[in-house]
């Protein structure tokens, strides 16, 4: 599937900003199922420069800063991405997770100390006994890896509900664990937290999905949103994605912006300011699908 | 607290004895290492020249010259601030007169294992910030690194210059049960305890200058100068290199040092507010414009650096440090995550990364220590608690270090579930006694325990050993834990020498072609914030001094009952000015005098109590302590002694006699006059003093302005006495009877204390000073016409010059002094709004800095 993705930020404030230092993460990596084909940063006020890097975990960084007062900022990321349907292998085929577990405490090859970063706590997904307990009911001894995940990824999606006021993004997940409300950060990092309180390496992805119109409607044009979900990993398969918003392993209608340990690493837009007064901020997704000529849906 | 080592102590503590008699009662626990004397008892032969030395000063000498050492560090305000305590700010810094002796033949060892060890440890970060080979090939388990708060990813994938991550570097050393000298902790962040170490060594050195010659001990000085040079070749640009020193500022425990540390080395001190980067570089923010700044010297903690990347969003900080610093436009020092390493888990691992790197064996071995993620150090640990002093792998709060042997069986076990629970997070360390050393305490040399923290400076390709360091002390072996200063108290370290000394003097770097400055525009905006509100502390206390002493008088003098109008008009002032509450005023005219003078007394020393001259006092202090490294020495002293106290002392329920805070108040009155005459003789009209006199000219014409509205508009009967006040607290009673002898009339009055610009306590004179200080403030080329702050003073100043005097004095139909009343009002919305103007324009470069919401993914 090939897309075009265009994510709008917009900040106004209430009074002049004088200075602001940015940095986004709004440009796809590229991936074994999934290819960048362009990507533009638009800007304004316009930064004298972007300075475009690397980070630790391979996503791709802009900086900017804006040194002029201003009192609205606009970030637009304009993007064409193709994603590949993943190869799930069948779930009992998998090894058990004990196994997986053990390797990864025991030994260290190098070949994944890749992976072994992500069973560590970090910021937002804490390792705890709540989470272990509630992980432990998906993987009973010997399942095989991918079964138990999976049954894991469909049973957050039945006891929790989508509430978008239930939480903030700095709602912890042991308080999620309790409410059983949330979006999917919150889900992903949950899911996270459970695999590694089990000593099972995962990481959090930040993306888009494509959204459907209801039946009927055409589609809408900036309505679509952001998105998390998580990937967990199997020395002999490598990554594979799960998306427990939404019940399943993620095919082609996830686009993949940049993953790290959790939310903390790989925020869309992060920045510092001075000045500004209050501040309103409007968000737009838009994800179009390239193979599907629908005139009427442009703009 | 062992009140032994304290310094602080009223100065009725007993005066060493005789050194020849110390040694008679000297006992060191049986059993363990003393630095002084052997096992048989015997001084040990490097100590000999010190304790023969020691024994040719008389007893009253030594006890005069101690008394003196005690009183430089009051005077000189050195200070440990200890967190959690609310009186940190004061606590004086303490110090042991004795020092510590380090024998020639064993400091060159001990010298080379330390710049072993900082090379090592910068190869190690070199690896995990870069290639992270030690992981790779398994030297080093991925948790050390992984699960490490200290691993700042943002840091990873570039080179710091010529690969220096570890600039300063300081290693804790205790003897071991064998006598011999091992590190405990590795300090890599940007160790603080140098300049306490300097500060020691000026204080001891100049209280025993034969001994300290006799002994021929290895100076300090050659040390910062060749660090201060190693910085400055840092410098990215040419020319004069900017270097700051980055401090979090006069709440951090150790502020005094990073003041006393950017004095001696002629670096700036700012903090994080101080800096802004544009462009990927980073600038100071002064009076006249952004500066650019090359080398930050920091003291605020890795994480905290910059809210823009690094994990905690602190006002500590500089958004877009870590970028400016990995563009290579700003050297960080010591580098940014540096901290990594001082997780006690590393330690285990040195003498196999020493080989892998150095193909050396260690030089100096590290204290056994065991991490709990390895199985058969888990083990070893539960198996062994008694012995062990047991600590968090990364340091957490609230989670500190936890001795074995004092557990009880509960807390064991508690223990031992954690370790088991989560076993990377434990590390444990073998308990070493450590040795003694002879401390002073109470008139008689006691043992104390003592722990070493020596420091290595990079300079060039190699790391310099500073010959000396701190030696903390205390009572008890085992408070000395391995925390910035923690033991009670410390001494200066004598590293001893076999050769001759060459003398080296930081302020005085030999061949050192030194380009000619005068004091430039330079200044931090928040410096010249902080003088300005001293100078309003410092005269709004004066005033308010000066006013409440007239009172005093007034009511403890014979004339008291005939003249109490005087003191109703002076009581009504105080509380016009809010300092005291309204129906303060009436208790005279009731003539209930107790509970006049009980709130007077209140007033005068509740500093609870909000606007009591206590109160501006403690305001005083604070205002004063932020800039205490922008003030010359005696200033600060001044200031540092200022103190409300009365002769004898307060006691809990005793009747104060007005007489006594009479004199009390006088003598604070004489030492803000010091204080000012500081300002005006010793400083260089620089706009650092331009904003402290702006400061106390504007407090003073606004105190005197509502002092004679609160006094002059509604007029008394008999004015006489309250004329005569008004001249005496205006310090103006002299200069009134020279001119007009005893003649009391209010036009020449109003003259003297309003329009006369040759009086320095008249108004006029302070808005002519206003107006010249705004005259020569930096301002940008472009602005020909007056600004508003000069236009402000300038209408001000004509607006006195018109005002005639005989017109003001009169009293009107509606019974006041209209006029006068009008134009002291208006005088002072004036000067207020010129205090905005300054503010506006000189003071807020930036408000406070904050992070925009973030988005979530609302999936």
């Amino acid at each position: 599937m090939k897309y075009k993705v265009t994510h709008t930020t917009i900040y106004n404030y209430s009074d002049q900003v004088p200075l602001c230092l940015n940095e986004v993460r709004l440009e796809p990596r590229d991936h074994r199922r999934q290819t960048c084909h362009s990507h533009k940063l638009r800007i304004r006020p316009e930064p004298t420069r972007v300075d475009r890097r690397v980070d630790y975990f391979g996503n791709h960084v802009g900086a900017f800063s804006i040194q002029d007062g201003h009192d609205r900022l606009s970030v637009t990321a304009h993007s064409q991405v193709e994603v590949a349907p993943p190869e799930v292998p069948a779930p009992e085929a998998t090894p058990p997770w004990e196994e997986i577990r053990d390797r990864f405490a025991l030994g260290q090859p190098p070949w994944w100390l890749e992976a072994r970063q992500f069973i560590y706590e970090s910021p937002h997904v804490p390792i705890g006994r709540p989470q272990r307990e509630y992980a432990l009911a998906s993987f009973p001894q010997g399942r095989p890896w991918l079964a138990g995940v999976l049954d894991l990824t469909q049973r957050i999606f039945k006891d929790f509900r989508y509430d978008p006021t239930a939480t903030t993004v700095n709602t912890p997940v042991a308080e999620v664990l309790v409410a059983r409300r949330g979006v999917c950060q919150d889900f992903a990092h949950l899911q996270i937290s459970c695999l590694r309180s089990l000593g099972l390496p995962a990481r959090y992805v930040s993306g888009y999905l494509l959204t459907a119109p209801p039946p009927g409607q055409p589609r809408l044009v900036g309505a679509d949103a952001s998105h998390a979900w998580l990937a967990a990993f199997c020395p002999e398969i490598g990554w594979v994605d799960f998306d427990p918003t939404n019940n399943q392993i993620p095919g082609t209608k996830h686009i993949t912006l940049a993953w790290g340990r959790d939310y903390s690493d790989v925020c869309p837009i992060k920045g510092v300011l001075i000045g500004g007064g209050s501040h309103r901020m409007r968000v737009a997704v838009d994800v179009l699908p390239l193979d599907e000529a629908a005139p009427a849906m442009e703009r | 607290m062992s009140s032994a080592m304290s310094v602080a102590l009223p100065s009725s503590e007993p005066p060493p004895p005789r050194a020849s008699h110390l040694l008679a009662d000297y006992r060191p626990p049986a059993g363990g290492v003393d630095e002084m004397l052997d096992a048989a008892g015997q001084v040990r032969p490097p100590w000999r020249g010190m304790v023969e030395s020691l024994g040719e000063i008389d007893h009253a000498t030594l006890a005069a010259r101690w008394e003196q050492a005690r009183r430089v560090i009051r005077e000189n305000g050195v200070t440990y601030n200890v967190h959690g305590d609310p009186e940190g700010m004061s606590r004086p810094w303490e110090l042991d007169p004795l020092p510590m002796l380090m024998p020639a033949g064993e400091w060159p060892r001990l010298s080379r294992g330390l710049a072993q060890r900082a090379t090592l440890l910068n190869l190690i970060l070199n690896d995990l910030y870069g290639p992270q080979r030690l992981l790779a090939e398994g030297l080093l388990p991925p948790e050390l690194v992984f699960m490490n708060p200290g691993f700042l990813r943002p840091c990873c994938g570039w080179s710091v210059p010529r690969n220096r991550y570890l600039y300063l570097y300081a290693g804790h050393l205790a003897r071991d049960n064998d006598g011999e000298w091992v590190v405990v902790a590795d300090k890599t962040r940007g160790p603080s305890g140098a300049g306490y170490a300097i500060e020691n060594r000026i204080v001891i050195s100049r209280m025993l200058p034969e001994v300290f010659r006799d002994c021929q001990v290895q100076r300090l000085a050659q040390f910062f100068i060749a660090a201060r040079e190693a910085l400055q070749e840092l410098a990215v640009t040419r020319g004069t290199p900017r270097i700051v020193l980055l401090s979090p500022g006069p709440t951090s425990p150790t502020y005094f040092e990073d003041a006393y540390l950017a004095r001696y080395l002629g670096f700036g001190l700012v903090e994080g507010g101080d800096l802004t980067v544009r462009d990927n570089c980073v600038f100071l923010k002064t009076l006249g414009g952004l500066v650019r700044v090359d080398v930050i010297l920091r003291r605020v903690r890795d994480e905290e650096c910059d809210p823009l990347e690094l994990p905690r969003d602190s006002a500590h900080g500089i958004s877009g440090l870590t970028h400016a610093a990995r563009n290579g436009n700003v050297v960080v020092v010591n580098a940014l995550g540096c901290s990594l390493l001082e997780s006690h888990a590393i330690i285990p691992f040195l003498p196999t990364l020493s080989r892998y790197f150095l193909r050396e064996d260690l030089i100096l071995p590290s204290v056994p220590t065991w991490w709990c993620g390895d199985d058969a150090a888990k083990e070893h640990v539960l198996a062994n608690f008694d012995e062990l002093v047991i600590k968090p792998s990364f340091p957490r709060p609230g989670v500190g270090a936890v001795y074995g042997a004092n557990l009880s069986s509960a807390e064991r076990q508690g223990l031992r579930d954690r370790i088991l629970a989560e076993p990377q997070n434990y590390v444990a360390q073998q308990l070493v006694s450590g040795s003694t050393a002879p401390a002073w305490n109470s008139g008689e040399l006691r043992p104390s325990h003592i722990a070493l923290r020596t420091f290595a400076f990079a300079v060039g390709d190699e790391y310099q050993v500073m010959p000396g360091g701190l030696a903390r002390v205390s009572a008890k072996e085992d408070s000395l834990g391995d925390s910035a200063l923690g033991g009670n108290g410390s001494k200066d370290v004598w590293v001893l020498s076999e050769g001759p000394i060459s003398p080296a003097s930081l302020l005085h770097p030999a061949g050192t072609p030194v380009v000619l400055q005068r004091s430039t525009s330079d200044l931090p905006s928040r410096v010249a914030d902080h003088l300005y509100w001293l100078g309003r502390h410092a005269e709004r206390t004066e005033g308010a001094a000066r006013l409440v002493r007239s009172i005093i008088a007034r009511l403890t003098s014979e004339t008291a009952l005939s003249s109490p109008q005087s003191i109703t008009a002076l009581l009504q002032a105080l509380s016009g000015q809010g300092r005291v509450r309204p129906e303060f005023a009436v208790l005279f005219a009731d003539e209930r005098i107790d509970q006049l003078e009980s709130e007077l007394l209140a007033f005068v020393f509740d500093a609870t109590r909000s606007g009591s001259l206590a109160a501006m006092l403690a305001s005083l202090h604070r205002a004063a302590a932020v800039v205490r490294d922008r003030i010359s020495i005696d200033s600060w002293r001044i200031l540092n002694g200022l103190r409300l106290e009365l002769a004898p002392p307060l006691s809990a329920d005793a009747e104060v006699p007005l007489g006594d805070v009479l004199s009390a108040l006088n003598r604070l009155v004489l030492d803000l006059s010091a204080f000012a005459g500081m300002g005006t003789e010793s400083m260089t009209r620089g706009p650092g003093w331009r904003f402290l006199d702006m400061g106390r000219r504007l407090e003073r014409a606004l105190q005197a302005l509502a002092l004679l509205q609160g006094t002059l508009v509604i007029p008394e009967a008999d004015e006489d006495p309250i004329f005569e006040a008004l001249l005496e607290i205006a310090d103006s009673s002299m200069t009134y009877r020279n001119r007009y002898l005893t003649n009391l009339q209010l036009a020449p009055l109003l003259d003297l204390l309003l329009t006369d610009e040759t009086n320095p306590r008249s108004v006029a004179f302070q808005v002519a000073a206003l107006n010249e200080h705004v005259e020569a403030l930096p301002r940008g080329a472009s602005q020909l016409l007056l600004v508003s702050e000069q236009r402000i003073t300038l209408a001000t100043l004509t607006e006195l010059r018109l005002a005639d005097v005989g017109v003001l004095a009169q009293v009107d139909a509606s019974g006041q002094r209209t006029k006068l009343d009008q134009l002291l009002g208006h005088t002072a919305d004036e000067l207020r709004r010129l205090s905005d103007e300054v503010t506006k324009h000189y003071l807020i470069h930036a408000g406070p800095v904050r992070q925009i919401g973030e988005i979530r993914p609302s999936g």
